[in-house]
């Protein structure tokens, strides 16, 4: 069995976690879609209805993805030094990990965008697709940072947290102006017109794939640069 | 000194040694709640009330009014999750070493308890710096009843389910409870009949009725709240009693009826 797998086996050890990886962005996304609309115009925003219910799949995506980034990183110090020691090398030991959670935040953006479809008559599927792949990823890229630096599971998710909130709360659809900071900003724009069926230019396609592969990057520097000074 | 004792004040300790934790504990509502309520519209919003009154007001004073109970019940139910998480295993082995269940679990809910208490001065206290609720003790009764209720659950779904799924329990249900469904925000104003089985509705209307009442009706949801807290209390010490637990081996190792004691879950034997 590869390291990869071994890995993504290692987080489905716990009792339904597989089952809540695709239960939780389900019921978020039926049911948080009627009323995003009603508090994107509330916050001062600008959603359509459908536009609010294609962002509820990538904000369930992206929270599942980071928290399980997290937990990757943060809770498999001890056995991924070991591992490095043993010759496994902290390079490949992070690639497996940034994989694993990969693997595992596909399932949660599948589930979610499988219910946004069910849910909401989406003019760019393709589109709504990759953009909520693209906010898992990013934010498993988050989730791994924060791991990487701060191992106390209440500490980080609380940190985890706070980023997503910061995000929703100054993303594209909830502020007036999206933020700068906002790191799901590129997704957030792609996915939002694609729920209201316009389909994104290759300039947002490229910025986005840029977003991602450098979030990527800080990840992989991030878990390689701990686990070798832990090793 | 009481080892019940003794053992509370190191679980203070223990918390007290962990800065980053205190910081996001009061860093975290201050920031969520405050942006939250300024960039609400001051929308025009009419909302039903426990009483079965209805008051015109608006999306920011209702956000204002429910922000705290929502921040609350995620943080809580957080701080329910990993207290327990990490109280587990030490825990056991004070019961290994002589502590009965209810001396090693009695510091655990204390900290517990007093997170939840944190979280919900710290939240109170930031929500009153942009919105003021009619009535000040049912409003900060209820925002400490959610964030008891969620705590208990936290802890519940992290022996049940691990951290991981603990933590999306957690944080969704706070958030499709408290945010959605109790929330007068959306739909019609008040929650669906079926929104009355969640454990939000109980603090969320006592919380509501607080906020926007000159007198207090929410009687009946006042005592829902307290019947969900006491059967979480319950629930947390009769489950976590069993996992901490030893269970008496009563096989008589000789003719003089001497009785062993194991770990009911573990393998470790008691010490002599």
């Amino acid at each position: 069995m590869t390291r990869t797998a071994a890995f993504a086996r290692e987080q489905l050890r716990a009792p339904f976690t597989l089952a809540l990886l695709v239960a939780v962005p389900v019921v978020f996304v039926t049911v948080s879609a009627g009323v995003l609309a009603d508090f994107a115009v509330a916050l001062g925003g600008s959603l359509a209805a459908d536009a609010a219910s294609t962002l509820s799949a990538g904000w369930a995506a992206a929270f599942i993805a980071g928290t399980l980034g997290f937990f990757q990183a943060a809770s498999s110090r001890g056995a991924d030094r070991r591992l490095a020691l043993a010759g496994a090398g902290s390079t490949r030991v992070a690639l497996s990990r940034v994989s694993a959670s990969l693997a595992l935040a596909v399932v949660a953006a599948g589930a979610g965008f499988a219910a946004l479809v069910l849910r909401t008559d989406v003019a760019h599927p393709w589109h709504a697709a990759a953009a909520v792949l693209a906010f898992a990823v990013i934010y498993v890229a988050v989730g791994i940072v924060i791991g990487s630096l701060i191992a106390s599971p209440l500490e980080g998710s609380l940190a985890v947290a706070f980023v997503f909130l910061l995000d929703v709360f100054s993303g594209p659809g909830m502020a007036e102006q999206a933020a700068p900071y906002s790191v799901s900003r590129k997704p957030a724009d792609i996915l939002i017109a694609a729920g209201l069926g316009q389909g994104s230019p290759g300039e947002e396609w490229l910025k986005l794939a840029a977003v991602v592969a450098a979030a990527l990057a800080v990840s992989l520097a991030a878990f390689a640069w701990t686990a070798r000074s832990r090793a | 000194m009481n080892r019940v004792v003794v053992a509370t004040r190191l679980g203070f300790r223990e918390q007290a040694r962990r800065p980053l934790l205190l910081l996001l504990l009061v860093g975290l509502p201050f920031f969520f709640i405050t942006r939250a309520i300024a960039q609400t519209e001051q929308l025009p919003r009419s909302i039903g009330l426990p009483g079965g009154g209805e008051v015109l007001t608006n999306m920011r004073d209702i956000h204002g009014a429910d922000m705290a109970a929502i921040t609350v019940a995620f943080l809580a139910g957080l701080i329910g999750v990993f207290v327990m998480q990490s109280a587990r295993q030490a825990d056991r082995r004070l019961v290994v070493a002589g502590f009965r269940p209810r001396e090693a679990l009695a510091p655990r809910l204390l900290v517990l308890g007093a997170g939840a208490v944190l979280v919900v001065a710290v939240s109170v206290a930031v929500t009153g710096t942009s919105f003021a609720p009619n009535l000040w003790a049912p409003f900060i009764l209820g925002n400490l009843l959610a964030g008891l209720i969620y705590a208990m659950l936290g802890a519940l779904a992290g022996a049940a389910l691990g951290k991981l799924g603990a933590t999306y329990v957690v944080l969704f249900g706070a958030m499709l409870d408290l945010g959605i469904v109790q929330n007068p925000m959306f739909g019609t104003g008040e929650p669906p009949a079926w929104g009355a089985v969640l454990p939000g509705y109980g603090p969320g209307r006592v919380i509501l009725d607080a906020a926007f009442s000159d007198h207090f009706h929410a009687w009946g949801a006042l005592a829902i709240s307290i019947g969900w807290t006491l059967g979480l209390a319950v629930a947390v010490l009769v489950l976590l009693e069993r996992l901490v637990g030893v269970e008496l081996d009563r096989t008589p190792r000789s003719r003089g009826g001497d009785t062993r004691t194991r770990a009911s879950r573990g393998r470790t034997p008691r010490p002599r």
